[in-house]
């Protein structure tokens, strides 16, 4: 079978009018990174945002009783009344490869006075050297240091501290309902103050050493209300939280594992919306290209009318011009892909490993109970790069269709007299 | 809700001196405005014996109550050992509590006044928010006659409109014979029973006919209850406003 010289026809067209070429090339190229890095900033700021709410205070898997969530009685504790044993539980999550921390928690409710200012407040027990390897809401206080278990110390969030004008030093009482049904109350002193940058958070809540909190609540050691989980990629949690929930027998003991999908659904909403966007980004960018392809092959084929009519008169069939045509667009595609990706791919690996900070242009944004510190993070997507890809390729060839098609009607008769 | 009981107990008395010349006696709202007009200035101290019992506890405290009018009370456990001299001072919208074990006192904020009093079914709202029925609510006499063989009046009371009030309207029974109080229900706004008080135990305190004992069930639990039984009542004490001071709170006594 003879060799069909059509593509190679095209192909070399791209060497025509090299300037042009590489400016309708440019023109795609920029177009793919255009999209390769909105897909790639998008994914990395809900990545972002996936971290951060599940790891500034939160963590990826919480542990509860069944019944915990959402009503948080102070009596739905792990274990019912009886409580577990913390420590051998705390053992086997450990132990599962997934989990990079984990620690026990109790909350209660009541009030945080000065003497002269009171506030509502939530009081969070917490094993002050486990928290810290957990989440980091703990890791740089803004004043102060953690509280010695036992010594009847506290942190408070900023926004407390100021509404209730006091700081690391300072005495303050809470009260509460205790386990018993006694108005709980004791004297604690200030050992630091922390700052997660949620107002609400900050404002109402005061962090204590677990065995203090459950001493104030009449509560025993046994018993608590949680056990936060960290996993190393927020995307694991789900399978993290299945193995977990085997490990610990959940379901023989009334015990809840559930991972930041489940306990933040609107989170899960937003990401899915995001993902979704690409698809915008793709259509709209590419048609913008697909302009300045068209114009460019449309003027390449005119300047040509005499070449496609000596070819015609010669016994080409019009499908052969549309097959040139196409495959010259095909070739400039190709040439953008290669162009764009050897720009694109080097900004996607800096950018994905040391992001520059936005902070200057933006400062910091709170949204879905995290706190985003802007920067040009970007995540690594593969399909949106096929996607991006095809779309340039598809892009190319159908803004050529047009200027292919006027090609093929070229009349060989007036065109070669001149007309 | 000494207050509160207070007034029942008023209302009971009220109605029972007021038994004597029969003739307007079934006109809802004069009974309810002579009442609030008694409880002025009236005074009272007392010691009583609270009992909550919740899904996941039981509880008893023994206090000491003093009130005067429908503004001032200042409560007092005594019992149990733990909680003694803890402290509730009661002065117009405001609730200050002392804590014994601290030395402080606190002032209950705004925000959460709905929270529970002494793990009671009572919230601190209910201790200061009782102001004059007649003014928020407009009252009818709802049944007159004879139930489970007790000639009683059931009275409706409907919050005027531009009350600011927590119920969507309240009822009470009163027995017709001395003018006691047998129940009182609290309605929400969408006219569902939110609780019940009882009164029982109607006995001579401080030369007054009282109900004795009180039980607040809250209809969503109604395995729940707060009991209110007063050991000791005496009427017409000698106080004035002064006692009712942030000093005779933490002075305990």
């Amino acid at each position: 079978m003879r060799e069909r010289p059509w593509p190679r026809i095209g192909w070399r067209n791209i060497g025509r009018n090299p300037r042009r070429t590489v400016l309708t090339a440019l023109g795609l190229a920029v177009g793919f990174f255009a999209v390769v890095f909105m897909i790639g900033w998008s994914r990395g700021i809900t990545a972002e945002l996936v971290e951060n709410a599940t790891s500034l205070v939160s963590g990826q898997i919480e542990i509860h009783h069944a019944e915990y969530r959402p009503d948080r009685s102070m009596f739905d504790t792990l274990g019912g009344r009886e409580g577990i044993d913390v420590d051998a539980m705390l053992e086997v999550i450990d132990a599962d490869e997934g989990v990079t921390a984990a620690a026990p928690r109790v909350y209660a409710g009541g009030l945080v006075s000065s003497g002269e200012a009171t506030s509502a407040g939530m009081f969070m027990g917490v094993d002050p050297e486990r928290e810290v390897a957990l989440t980091r809401f703990l890791d740089e206080l803004v004043a102060g240091r953690l509280p010695e278990p036992g010594a009847l110390e506290m942190l408070i969030g900023e926004e407390m501290g100021r509404q209730l004008a006091v700081g690391v030093g300072d005495e303050l009482v809470l009260v509460g309902s205790a386990a018993d049904g006694s108005m709980a109350n004791d004297l604690y002193t200030v050992a630091g103050v922390f700052r997660t940058g949620l107002v609400e958070f900050d404002a109402r809540t005061a962090v204590l050493a677990i065995g203090d909190l459950q001493a104030l609540i009449y509560l025993d050691p046994a018993r608590i209300h949680e056990i936060a989980v960290a996993t190393a990629d927020p995307a694991e949690a789900d399978a993290v939280a299945a193995r977990l929930a085997a490990a610990i027998d959940a379901g023989g003991r009334e015990i809840e594992v559930a991972p930041w999908t489940v306990l933040n659904p609107v989170l899960v909403d937003y990401v899915g919306l995001a993902d979704s966007m690409y698809w915008i980004f793709i259509v709209i960018i590419f048609a913008i290209a697909s302009f300045g392809i068209a114009n460019t092959m449309l003027m390449a084929t005119f300047e040509r009318r005499r070449e496609f009519a000596v070819m015609l008169a010669l016994g080409a069939t019009p499908r052969a011009i549309v097959g040139t045509v196409l495959s010259e667009a095909a070739a400039v595609g190709l040439l953008s892909l290669a162009i764009g990706s050897a720009v694109t791919f080097p900004l996607m690996v800096w950018w994905a490993t040391a992001p520059p900070s936005l902070a200057w242009l933006f400062g910091s944004v709170t949204l879905q109970g995290a706190l985003l510190e802007p920067s040009l993070r970007v995540g690594y997507d593969p399909a949106g790069w096929t996607w991006s890809a095809l779309g340039l390729v598809l892009t190319a060839l159908l803004a050529a269709l047009y200027p292919a098609a006027k090609a093929a009607r070229v009349p060989p008769a007036d065109t070669l007299s001149g007309l | 809700m000494f207050r509160w009981c207070a007034r029942i107990l008023v209302l009971a008395v009220a109605g029972g001196l007021a038994a004597a010349p029969a003739a307007a006696q079934t006109d809802p709202m004069e009974i309810i405005d002579r009442v609030d007009r008694l409880l002025r200035g009236d005074s009272s101290r007392g010691v009583a014996t609270m009992e909550v019992v919740t899904e996941h506890w039981e509880r008893e405290m023994t206090m000491e109550v003093w009130s005067l009018g429908t503004d001032y009370s200042l409560v007092r456990l005594r019992a149990p050992r733990r909680d003694a001299g803890t402290a509730t001072l009661m002065a117009g919208d405001d609730i200050w509590n002392y804590l014994p074990k601290v030395d402080r006192t606190i002032k209950i904020p705004a925000s959460m006044m709905g929270g529970s009093w002494m793990g009671s079914h009572f919230t601190n709202d209910d201790l200061v928010k009782e102001s004059r029925l007649v003014d928020d609510y407009d009252v009818e006499l709802a049944f007159e006659g004879e139930r489970d063989g007790v000639d009683v009046w059931e009275l409706r009371l409907t919050p005027k409109p531009e009350a600011a009030v927590v119920w969507g309207h309240m009822a009470f029974l009163v027995r017709q014979r001395d003018s006691m109080p047998l129940w009182a229900r609290y309605y929400d706004e969408d006219g569902e029973l939110a609780r019940t008080m009882e009164y029982s135990a109607f006995t001579e305190m401080g030369g007054r006919l009282v109900p004795g004992v009180m039980d607040m069930v809250p209809a969503d639990k109604p395995e729940e209850r707060t009991s209110f039984r007063y050991e000791e009542l005496e009427f017409d004490v000698d106080l004035d406003t002064s006692f009712f001071s942030l000093r005779t709170l933490q002075r305990g006594r």
